[in-house]
């Protein structure tokens, strides 16, 4: 993933005398190969990559293969250069897409995998879970509203939490937060720091003076 | 076939729908019916006594908390954790610090874990006293509830004597606990530690709560009536709990010993000797008895805790503006729910790029339409109760 950095790419063989290798990352290979993916270690977090149009294939390789059989979730994060509310990302992206992630696990040792996917981002769709594991029907119809990716093969595609006619998909990072458009953040305001902080200033190693929250006292 | 079978054959079939043609009809439960807890609403085709197609209507609650989290700093997401399950509230705070502290790399003191721990224990205590409390009330057993409301407000009481809050205790910050304020104290000094009297009223509480579990089993158990009314009712086999994402005492009273304080890291639970409660069958009865055993466990994990909490600091130096750098990981914790995770994607700001949060009781209420598929309608009762489950968490 070109967007985050900081994941650690699962060591190829051969390359492992330098760097200590993560704990997880032999099984990690084990789960790429046996899926046809591309894995990365993320802050202990396997997260695998397949091409979307084998995704339900990887899947079900998981769930028979590698025994990942308690579906945990499956969500998308929208990796936009546009923002409505919130932060934009640092680094414009080249291209704008939809991941779509999906975590199983297994019930013995607690092995957990995140599977994800690119999506386009003008029109996604992508093939349900719904026959691999039955819980991604209510999770699918959630990601449907949310980020307005199409589940081919979906039953029944209805509003889940949203009322019918809404227009729009909420998560969408170009969908605007209404209450912040009538109304502006109070939570921007600066704070006066605490008495005794003054006395422990410079003790920690402060980026840039208190400001934001109640939270920014040092212990 | 003879002719006599045949005919034989042909007039028990006239007579069978003679006898139990019953027309159908569409069935509301909810929003507001009191077995919903909450803003539930089912849609079933009723036939008779039995229903059918069983819709549940959610989102009567939804309250859009992973968008609101884009716009929040870490700081402030945990008060927006808290108001998830809100029975226990303490609990959902610690899998989205915990995310945010792995992003971070920070090393939390063992004073503040140990804290934390137990906050939880209690947390879950609560919330398994409550539904000692409605269940056997929803099936027409009053007495519990008053047995097992007073234990809960005891363990509450300890709970606010820490954090403040008995409900929304917005106790965690990233790298420790928030330091408690002095109590009692006129000048403005932040004390770094528990109430004074927190040990010893914690070790009269459990012995408290141990003693309610053995009230409430003597009420229940050799309750006739509600042992009729849950035994091999709504039946779930761990397969399909599986796929469906069902996980807690659920999925453990299904027979599967799967619990993440014993294969996940967030919290140092290998300290501590306990027992994964499961039970055979899968019925309602089942989770009924496995909740009433994770409360003993629990009680006996916050008196080792007690006993072994180490000194020293409860925070970890942390910068005064939290920036979290650029990453993403999952961390998943076990509440009384079942599976709670966030999955936390940050881009280097103060607040998360994308926050998903997983909800024990979203995935664990999805198996309703399965499980209640073909049952009688006092049985839907039965078997939405034992499932225990909170609108918010299921709404976010």
């Amino acid at each position: 993933m070109t967007s985050n950095p900081p994941e650690v790419e699962a060591p190829e063989q051969g390359e492992e005398s330098e760097e200590v290798r993560h704990p997880l990352a032999d099984y990690a290979d084990h789960v790429a190969e046996t899926v046809g993916g591309e894995a990365v270690i993320t802050f202990d977090t396997i997260k695998v990559s397949v091409p979307a149009e084998r995704w339900v294939e990887a899947l079900t390789a998981a769930r028979d293969e590698l025994d990942l059989v308690l579906f945990s979730f499956l969500s998308a994060i929208d990796w936009s250069n546009e923002t409505a509310v919130g932060d934009p990302l640092e680094e414009p992206l080249e291209e704008e897409y939809f991941e779509v992630i999906c975590t199983v696990s297994d019930l013995t040792e607690g092995r957990r995998v995140t599977f994800s996917t690119r999506l386009d981002h003008t029109e996604p769709v992508i093939d349900s879970l719904i026959d691999v594991y039955a819980g991604a029907n209510w999770h699918e119809r959630e990601a449907h509203e949310m980020f307005g990716i199409r589940f081919a093969g979906h039953p029944d595609l209805s509003n889940l939490y949203l009322p019918n006619g809404f227009l729009g998909n909420p998560l969408r990072k170009t969908f605007p937060l209404l209450s912040r458009e009538v109304k502006p953040w109070p939570g921007k305001v600066d704070v006066e720091a605490m008495p005794e902080e003054e006395e422990a200033e410079g003790a920690g190693g402060d980026e840039e003076p208190a400001s934001e929250s109640e939270d920014g006292e040092e212990a | 076939m003879t002719l006599q079978q045949d005919l034989v054959r042909h007039l028990s079939e006239v007579s069978v729908s003679v006898e139990l043609e019953t027309p159908e009809m569409t069935l509301n439960i909810g929003p507001q019916h009191p077995s919903t807890h909450g803003v539930l609403r089912l849609v079933a085709r009723v036939d008779g006594e039995r229903a059918f197609d069983v819709r549940p209507v959610i989102g009567y609650m939804h309250r859009g908390y992973e968008k609101l989290a884009e716009v929040r700093n870490y700081p402030q997401i945990t008060t927006i954790a808290n108001r998830i399950d809100w029975v226990a509230g303490y609990a959902n705070e610690i899998p989205f610090i915990t995310a945010a502290e792995k992003l971070m790399e920070l090393e939390v003191p063992p004073r503040a874990l140990w804290i934390r721990l137990i906050l939880t224990e209690m947390a879950r205590m609560a919330s398994h006293l409550i539904f000692m409390a409605s269940y056997p009330l929803e099936l027409g057993a009053q007495t519990p509830l008053f047995f097992a409301l007073r234990e809960r407000e005891r363990v509450l009481d300890l709970l606010e004597g820490v954090t403040g809050g008995r409900f929304h205790p917005n106790f965690n910050r990233i790298g420790g606990v928030k330091p408690a304020y002095g109590s009692g104290s006129t000048t403005r000094k932040w004390v770094q530690d528990l109430p004074k009297t927190f040990y010893e009223e914690t070790r009269t509480a459990m012995d408290e709560v141990l003693h309610v579990c053995d009230q409430l089993e003597n009420l229940v158990a050799d309750n006739e009536i509600l042992v009729a009314r849950t035994r091999n009712i709504g039946v779930l086999p761990p397969e399909v709990a599986a796929a469906y994402g069902v996980t807690g005492p659920n999925l453990r009273a299904s027979g599967v010993p799967f619990d993440l304080r014993k294969v996940e890291n967030y919290l140092p639970y290998d300290q501590f000797d306990f027992n994964v409660i499961t039970a055979p069958n899968g019925d309602c009865w089942d989770r009924w008895w496995v909740r009433l055993q994770e409360i003993r466990e629990s009680a006996k994990i916050v008196q080792q805790a007690i006993d072994s909490i180490p000194s020293g600091p409860i925070q970890a130096k942390v910068p005064k503006v939290i920036k979290v750098p650029r990453g993403e990981t999952y961390v998943r914790a076990e509440n009384p729910k079942g599976e709670m995770g966030y999955y936390l994607v940050s881009d280097g700001g103060q607040g998360p790029y994308r926050l998903k949060i997983r909800s024990a009781s979203f995935s664990n209420i999805s198996i309703l339409p399965w499980i209640l598929e073909g049952t009688l309608i006092p049985d839907i009762i039965a078997i939405m109760g034992s499932l225990d489950f909170v609108l918010g968490d299921v709404d976010r």
